[in-house]
């Protein structure tokens, strides 16, 4: 097990450039997740630390060996692919003995730790089956078994769950997870699932159109996102274009003046503010609005609220019985209220808001 | 659906089968001078093609060439082969036109092409008199290396087509697993690649191995005329020695042999790739 | 009454006319007529000199069937038994001509109606084909290198052109004749030729597969003599290549393109048109001058230098042999044998 290290790491195309300066430091057993819309660069770049992408520009080291210029047989990486590549035409035993044979492990201890990583993937018994013959949750352990048998410096997933279902996929999700924890692995792993890269990650790195945006664990994401793209990448989130007054106001198209977090001016022209931090109520303190729509989603209720020509978000836990708030409907009056503090001027680029072009 | 399989299904066995049990039927008949043929069920045309050392000689000069442009077909095809299946690039088409290139043109044409490269005065002859490398015409023409370099020509194309596509089918993924794991380009392609390949290179072996064997105009052009495969000596029977029974057996015997080797061939392919 | 062709055939019917009166031959020979012939220039002449100016006038439509002999030979035994044939003439060289008339696939020739065959050569007529164009058996020897003129087909076995005479394999019979001749024996019986063509493979003699491939090795000069047609070798020194020939003391063998009509041609009348329209005079001599063929007919004249190079003189012309192609036929298989088993191992 090692560290991995990215150092200005970029892939450009004739006409295109798929990664862009890509710096990245992975701890000693650290797990950290690309994520990322399609298109963004997050495979590319796995697929560079792999060894199948040469990079056009920059470094990547692994336990401090630059194997930039490396082979992909030479790099000591253990990759789950997205269709997990198991050979078909060997049994589970053969695949997961593969990698050992390569490294010319000798034949008791490559079966000893065989059967060790068959256990541990929950896969005694099946050693002699081939991979057609099993589920695609099992073919799923099995490619995860192949590739940790080896020990690798560093464990590569790439979208490991997407082939599975649902219910599965969350199964899985803690199982690698408590794996990657007990034994220590330096992972990074691809995924456009959020929830999948919130749930498993000690940091989660957001790129766009080939670039990071921010990296950062879950929280600090969540909670102090660098840009208005990550506001709206990771959770929801109400993205206001409008102009900052003076500090602590926000001034939309529409002319209402908001209440925001006091920054200077140059921080950003967009507000962002999470939809369960507004509160909506029928009397009380707060910004005069509209209700345009009421969303039931058992647990939570959602209030589409028109205030001087803004559309915002309202999300909030379902209101109890007799509640004033169990009764509105569109067209209502209401009240929204937020903590100045929640809502963050962002700067954001063209094309990082939803209703902006692109 | 039925009514309209069963009238073409009978037609299409009709046009195959009913050929074939004309011949077989022609091969049971005797030679007479005058006649050209006596209605008889004689198996002598079978035995004496048998029993004859010249038509012994002519089926294993056809079976050598056969499995020689088979296996060199296999090796030259493979890379080429493996290179198209992997292209990704809007010149796919293109490089699959190219392949195919060589079959848009009639066998004795290209064989006149060989014959102009490949003569005493062809162009490598000139080539190498022009460079002083050799003193007199080096003998290339009818000889059993041209009559295979001109096949391999006929059949490299059916060979790299048809691997092709089965390589296709092998998922890029498994020799990126097998590099992964620490496989080098030749153990994957020796472990993970060929194994896979390995209906492809059956089904490919087979369609060469039989074009091979019934080779006609490569032969005849390019082997001279004391270069005798099958074929052509079935065609000397029926054509210039008008004795249709004999050229019948021959024909029936090349179609045995060719049948007993490819299906013993093909099985044990199929053995190597694992049941499955 | 309107005339049709039906009518006018019930019409001679019923007054009992002949049908051989060639004014009713030729009323009769309209409509398509199908002519399985080489391609090439063979089929280039017969369309301008004789579908073309003598045919068309005459409302008959010729439609060539191009290929080689070999398939158009097999066609023929294939379609023996069919009622109706796709051909309405078939050319071939005599000794196939010979075979084929064997099996009885040919319609008998009636000389009465086909006016110009009584104008041709004797020697060439028979009774199941008319003779087309005819060249005779020479040697082909390179000037430049056999200094000595040949005399005779034994000449060729002189050891001092040890490696130098290179054989067309297609001619297997007519190389077989030569040997026979060579040994002394006859064109009607080649067993002393397959003596004298060991001799001749044990001094090196080259074969060659094809016609052109030969005169590629003549143009080389990597063999210096043959035995090929007179015709060919006329049109090889036309074309450059270093040949003179010499007619054989033993005697030069005629070789003689044919065409007959098969029973089931569909278009009899049309068929005997087109065998008349080929020996007339005038589409004979082209063929003299662009393929080296002489006339067959004696009321062709050509230009006395031509005849002088493609024709035999009147001492040569009296010793011309004619194949046997009755020991030809029924000898064969064994003969093609001998020559793919035995000579040319």
């Amino acid at each position: 097990m090692g560290t991995l290290t990215l150092d200005g790491l970029s892939r450009r195309y004739a006409t295109t450039t798929a990664v862009e300066r890509v710096d990245l430091d992975v701890a000693q057993g650290e797990f950290v997740a690309l994520l990322g819309p399609s298109g963004c660069g997050k495979t590319t770049t796995l697929r560079m630390v792999a060894g199948f992408v040469p990079p056009s520009s920059g470094r990547i080291l692994i336990a401090g060996r630059d194997v930039t210029r490396a082979p992909p047989h030479g790099r000591d990486t253990g990759m789950v692919f997205q269709s997990y590549a198991l050979f078909p035409h060997m049994t589970v035993g053969e695949n997961v003995a593969f990698g050992l044979e390569m490294r010319k492990v000798a034949r008791a201890e490559r079966d000893a730790r065989v059967r060790e990583a068959l256990r541990l993937a929950r896969l005694e018994g099946l050693a002699g089956r081939l991979p057609r013959q099993l589920s695609g949750g099992q073919q799923q352990r099995v490619a995860l078994a192949r590739a940790l048998v080896v020990n690798p410096a560093v464990f590569l997933l790439d979208e490991p769950l997407s082939n599975l279902d649902a219910k599965l996929r969350a199964e899985v999700r803690i199982e690698i997870r408590a794996l990657q924890q007990r034994l220590g692995l330096t992972t990074l792993f691809v995924t456009h699932d959020q929830e999948e890269a919130l749930t498993m990650a000690d940091r989660l790195v957001v790129m766009e159109r080939g670039r990071v945006r921010q990296i950062g664990t879950a929280e600090a994401l969540y909670e102090r996102p660098a840009d208005a793209f990550v506001a709206g990448f990771i959770g929801r989130c109400n993205l206001l274009r409008g102009t900052p007054e003076a500090p602590g106001r926000f001034r939309t198209p529409g002319g209402a003046l908001l209440p925001c977090l006091p920054q200077q001016a140059h921080h950003g022209q967009v507000l962002a503010l999470r939809p369960e931090r507004i509160a909506v109520a029928t009397a009380g303190d707060g910004l005069a609005a509209r209700l345009v729509a009421v969303t039931y989603l058992g647990a939570q209720t959602e209030y589409h609220l028109d205030l001087a020509g803004t559309r915002l978000l309202a999300s909030a836990p379902t209101p109890a019985e007799g509640d004033p708030r169990r009764a509105l409907a569109p067209g209502d009056a209401v009240l929204a209220h937020w903590d100045p503090a929640e809502a963050r001027l962002l700067p954001a680029e063209p094309g990082d808001l939803p209703d902006d072009p692109t | 659906m039925a009514a309209l399989l069963l009238p073409a299904t009978l037609l299409v066995l009709g046009l195959l089968v009913a050929p074939m049990a004309m011949l077989f039927r022609i091969s049971l008949n005797r030679y007479d001078a005058a006649q050209m043929m006596q209605e008889a069920l004689t198996a002598e045309n079978y035995l004496r093609a048998l029993a004859d050392p010249y038509y012994r000689e002519v089926l294993a000069t056809t079976l050598g060439v056969a499995l020689a442009c088979t296996l060199l077909a296999l090796l030259i095809g493979f890379p080429p082969a493996y290179w198209l299946a992997r292209m990704e690039s809007r010149w796919k088409s293109l490089a699959v036109i190219l392949t195919l290139f060589p079959l848009l043109v009639g066998n004795v044409v290209r064989a006149a092409g060989w014959m102009a490269l490949l003569g005493r005065d062809g162009a490598i002859n000139a080539a190498l008199l022009g460079a002083g490398l050799i003193a007199e015409p080096w003998p290339m023409l009818y000889t059993t290396g041209a009559v295979i370099a001109g096949i391999l020509a006929v059949v490299a194309p059916y060979m790299i087509l048809t691997l092709s596509a089965v390589i296709e089918g092998i998922p890029r993924g498994v020799e990126e697993a097998a590099a992964n794991l620490g496989a080098g380009p030749l153990t994957a392609f020796r472990r993970v690649v060929l194994p896979l390949a390995l209906p492809g290179v059956a089904a490919g072996c087979v369609l060469v191995f039989i074009l091979c064997m019934n080779a006609y105009a490569t032969p005849v052009l390019l082997g001279g005329p004391q270069f005798k495969m099958m074929a052509p000596a079935v065609y000397d029977q029926f054509v210039r020695g008008t004795n249709w029974p004999f050229g019948a057996a021959l024909a029936f015997l090349l179609l045995v042999v060719t049948l007993v080797l490819t299906l013993i061939g093909s099985t044990l392919l199929a053995g190597r790739s694992r049941s499955r | 009454m309107r005339l049709t062709r039906r009518s006018t055939l019930a019409a001679a019917l019923a007054t009992g006319l002949p049908l051989g009166f060639p004014g009713l031959a030729d009323a009769q020979a309209s409509g398509q007529v199908v002519v399985g012939t080489w391609g090439g220039d063979y089929g280039d002449l017969l369309a301008s000199n004789i579908d073309k100016p003598i045919l068309a006038p005459k409302g008959i439509e010729v439609l060539q069937d191009v290929g080689p002999q070999d398939p158009r030979k097999t066609k023929l035994i294939a379609e023996r038994a069919s009622r109706r044939g796709s051909m309405d003439v078939c050319c071939l060289s005599d000794v196939d001509m010979f075979t084929l008339a064997q099996q009885g696939v040919f319609e008998p020739i009636e000389e009465g109606r086909i006016p110009n065959l009584a104008k041709a050569i004797p020697s060439l007529k028979r009774p199941y084909s008319a003779p087309h164009i005819y060249s005779a058996k020479v040697i082909l020897y390179n000037p430049a290198k056999v200094t000595t003129a040949p005399q005779s087909y034994a000449d060729l076995w002189d050891p001092k052109y040890r490696g130098r005479v290179g054989l067309v394999d297609i001619l297997h019979l007519q190389n077989m004749e030569a040997a026979s001749l060579a040994a002394g024996g006859t064109e009607h019986d080649y067993e002393p030729g397959k003596k004298k063509l060991m001799e001749l493979r044990s001094l090196d003699v080259k074969i060659y597969p094809s016609n052109e491939a030969l005169a590629a090795a003549l143009k080389s000069e990597e063999v210096w003599l043959t035995i090929m047609w007179l015709a060919r070798g006329f049109m090889w020194k036309k074309s450059g290549i270093p040949v003179e020939h010499a007619v054989p003391s033993e005697g030069a063998t005629s070789i003689c393109f044919e065409m007959s009509v098969p029973k089931n041609a569909r278009n009899r009348a049309g068929a005997l048109a087109y065998l008349d329209a080929a020996l007339d005079a005038r589409a004979q001599t082209a063929f003299a001058d662009r393929m080296g063929y002489a006339p067959t007919v004696t009321d062709a004249q050509l230009p006395p230098e031509l005849a002088r190079q493609i024709s035999l003189t009147p001492e040569q012309q009296a010793k011309l042999r004619t194949p046997d192609y009755e020991y030809i036929a029924k000898n064969q298989v064994a003969l093609i044998d001998f020559w793919n088993k035995e000579f040319k191992r």
